[in-house]
């Protein structure tokens, strides 16, 4: 008990000595943004034979996601955000047309950032975005198409990370040099959607390191205990190729370790016994800018690995598309194909066309 | 079996292949030269522009878009402008940006502004010191008799943060602190020189080019253009008089730039070489800018290299 009370107290007294900024008395509303951004999706099975394609449909209009984000700059060093995001996860692969399958709205972000605390930082401060692969999403720059490896992991195989690209929880990042930046955070750990339910956190962090102009290595490691002697562990290294002009190449990896996850095994003696497994998977993708503000290219190939103990599990996704704004940058054209092929040779490859619209007002 | 799966993957690939290299190749044929940035800078480049245009009608199309500073830095970050134009120095944020993303950015001073300070032609005062012009922006002088005018609440007019011009004034006359939240946040110099002109009590800044009826030679209608000392116990010089500016007895004077990623491409270099040279820096004069100076020439010439 006194032990807790010093922590508490030791807590208290850390948060008091960082100096929060006084918020401005104004008189004139504060610079403030409203913006909305939706893709919409026609999307054509060009082959159904998989799991991915066990729809009825093969062919569909759909609004996959909308955003609505408020911004209010309150001060040159602070800055608050609220996101309401509309997703429909399940669009794609529904099969029963119930009305509980619609876009529904959720909390997305809601923090304030303030960039005082040291020098070229940023700390967030409520549900904000999480560290494994923000700095990758922002290298692909097409979350309108495909989520990112780690991301859209639970999506393509099933297999739950509990990773999530928000979260309710403190994130600081910043650089050290123009060679080093880093980043830690301290979360719930359930993400945007589900509540959290346990008194363990998880903790992440990432060193990113730019030896050369556009060469950057970035390593990020997380840490949760998900239950009572159940540890839950994550590493992911990226590296970031930007040293021609117009030209991104992204290499990511990952690994995750759970005591959680587990297959029963049947003993010859009858018993079972437990056969722990890890869950990974690789990345590859190239953007190219042909015409800046016009034409864009980009292709991607990722390797899931969901049961290091069964390789018949193991799924190959290729994406490859075009970017191309027509007229406005509010309004984008995505056309992009979706190769699935399935290492268990009783799922065929599924080929998926999709015409994406991004729009942005 | 086996022949199926293969044949499926072949015909993918070919539609992949033709999603990726058909854009490739309709690109190649349409180039044009992105400029993005300054508002301050925006009217002065499209002049450029269009007259390097007039005189070489088979070069590259160039397309002028505004926004600020910032917003013009960030896309040459992102790849999405050939040219920056900004009416500040890089900040410590946007190199190291920079580096991160592989952008090796060339800076090229291409003309010199005297950023005014504005006032109503009704305000009688004729000058501020620095340290007044910082103390007002700030909000720490709130009536314009502290500073020797009426007694007169004063009326702040301003830009955006995205603004370089809006990050100069912070950096060099506020002494990087915070504007006062009663400044009114225009979208750019034409607002600040509409606002400041129908509302007595005003104080605004805005480029030289911007303040200057280029017909007369005088003060656009309704604005006054005060001299700004370096002190109080310095002579006041106004932002007009060009000898001062260069001089830099002046004392808030500043080049405007225009940045690369790299070495100029052949288009944007030659355009680049039209401004740099006698006849850009002509069209900069005839703007209400000022030519750059020799220390400016040299490293400008070196970059182009």
């Amino acid at each position: 008990m006194k032990t807790r009370f010093l922590k508490a107290l030791a807590l208290t007294t850390a948060l008091a000595t960082i100096t929060v900024p006084a918020l401005p008395q104004t008189t004139t509303p504060p610079p403030q943004t409203f913006g909305t951004t939706i893709y919409l999706d026609y999307s054509f099975w060009a082959t159904k034979e998989g799991p991915i394609t066990s729809n009825a449909l093969n062919n569909k209009f759909a609004f996959r996601r909308a955003y609505f984000t408020y911004e209010n700059k309150i001060s040159a060093d602070l800055k608050f955000r609220f996101r309401f995001d509309a997703e429909n996860a399940r669009v794609l692969t529904s099969t029963t047309g119930s009305t509980n399958e619609q876009l529904k709205p959720f909390m997305k972000h809601l923090y304030l950032d303030w960039a005082g605390l040291l020098p070229n930082s940023s700390l967030k401060i409520g549900m904000t975005e999480t560290l494994a692969f923000k700095v990758a999403e922002d290298r692909w720059g097409y979350r309108s198409v495909a989520k990112t490896l780690v991301d859209g992991y639970k999506d393509v195989t099933g297999a739950d990370i509990r990773t999530s690209s928000a979260d309710i929880g403190i994130n600081l990042t910043g650089a050290i040099s123009k060679e080093l930046r880093y980043g830690a955070m301290v979360m719930n750990g359930e993400g945007y959607s589900r509540p959290e339910l346990n008194k363990y956190k998880k903790f992440g962090g990432f060193l990113q390191f730019v030896p050369l102009p556009g060469l950057n290595v970035w390593g990020y490691a997380e840490y949760e205990k998900v239950a009572d002697g159940q540890n839950a562990k994550m590493y992911k290294v990226d590296v970031y190729f930007d040293m021609i002009p117009g030209l991104n190449v992204t290499g990511e990896w990952f690994t995750y370790d759970s005591d959680a996850k587990f297959n029963k095994v049947a003993n010859a003696d009858g018993t079972t016994s437990n056969a722990h497994f890890n869950i990974g998977g690789f990345s590859i993708f190239a953007t190219y800018k042909i015409t800046p503000d016009k034409l864009h290219v980009f292709a991607r190939y990722d390797g899931y690995q969901p049961d290091s103990t069964n390789g018949a599990k193991e799924v190959s996704l290729v994406i490859a598309g075009v970017d191309w704004t027509p007229f406005h940058p509010s309004w984008k054209i995505q056309p992009n194909v979706w190769f699935y092929s399935y290492k268990d040779s009783a799922k065929k490859n599924d080929v998926i066309v999709n015409i994406t619209a991004f729009l942005s007002f | 079996m086996l022949y199926e799966r293969f044949k499926k993957w072949i015909v993918a690939a070919e539609l992949a292949m033709a999603l990726v290299f058909t854009p490739i190749l309709i690109g190649q044929g349409k180039k044009m030269i992105q400029i993005k940035g300054s508002d301050t800078m925006i009217n002065l480049v499209q002049i450029l522009a269009e007259e390097y245009m007039g005189k070489n009608p088979k070069a590259t199309p160039i397309a002028v878009l505004g926004g600020g500073s910032g917003t013009g830095i960030t896309a040459l970050i992102n790849g999405t402008t050939d040219i920056a134009n900004h009416s500040r120095d890089l900040s410590p944020k946007e190199t190291n940006q920079m580096w991160e993303r592989g952008v090796k950015p060339r800076v090229f001073a291409i003309a010199v502004d005297g950023l005014s300070i504005i006032v109503n032609e009704k305000n009688p005062l004729n000058q501020l010191t620095m340290d007044q012009v910082g103390a007002i922006y700030r909000g720490d002088v709130k009536n314009w008799q502290a500073v020797g005018g009426p007694a007169q609440p004063i009326s702040l007019y301003g830009r955006q943060s995205n603004s370089g011009t809006y990050a100069f004034l912070q950096e060099h006359v506020l002494k990087n602190k915070n504007y006062s939240p009663d400044v009114k946040e225009m979208n750019g110099n034409a607002q600040i020189i509409e606002g400041v002109a129908a509302d007595a009590a005003a104080i605004g800044y805005a480029g030289v080019g911007y303040v200057v009826d280029k017909a007369t030679g005088k003060p656009m209608k309704g604005l006054k253009i005060l001299n700004i000392a370096k002190d109080a116990k310095a002579q006041g010089y106004s932002p007009t008089d060009k000898a001062a500016v260069d001089s830099g007895n002046y004392p808030i004077s500043r080049a405007l730039f225009q940045s690369t990623n790299g070495k100029p491409g052949a288009d944007a270099a030659a355009f680049l070489q039209f401004i740099l040279g006698p006849e850009g820096q002509k069209i900069v004069e005839r703007e209400g800018f000022y030519p750059i100076g020799a220390k400016y020439i040299e490293a400008n010439t070196k970059n182009l290299k």
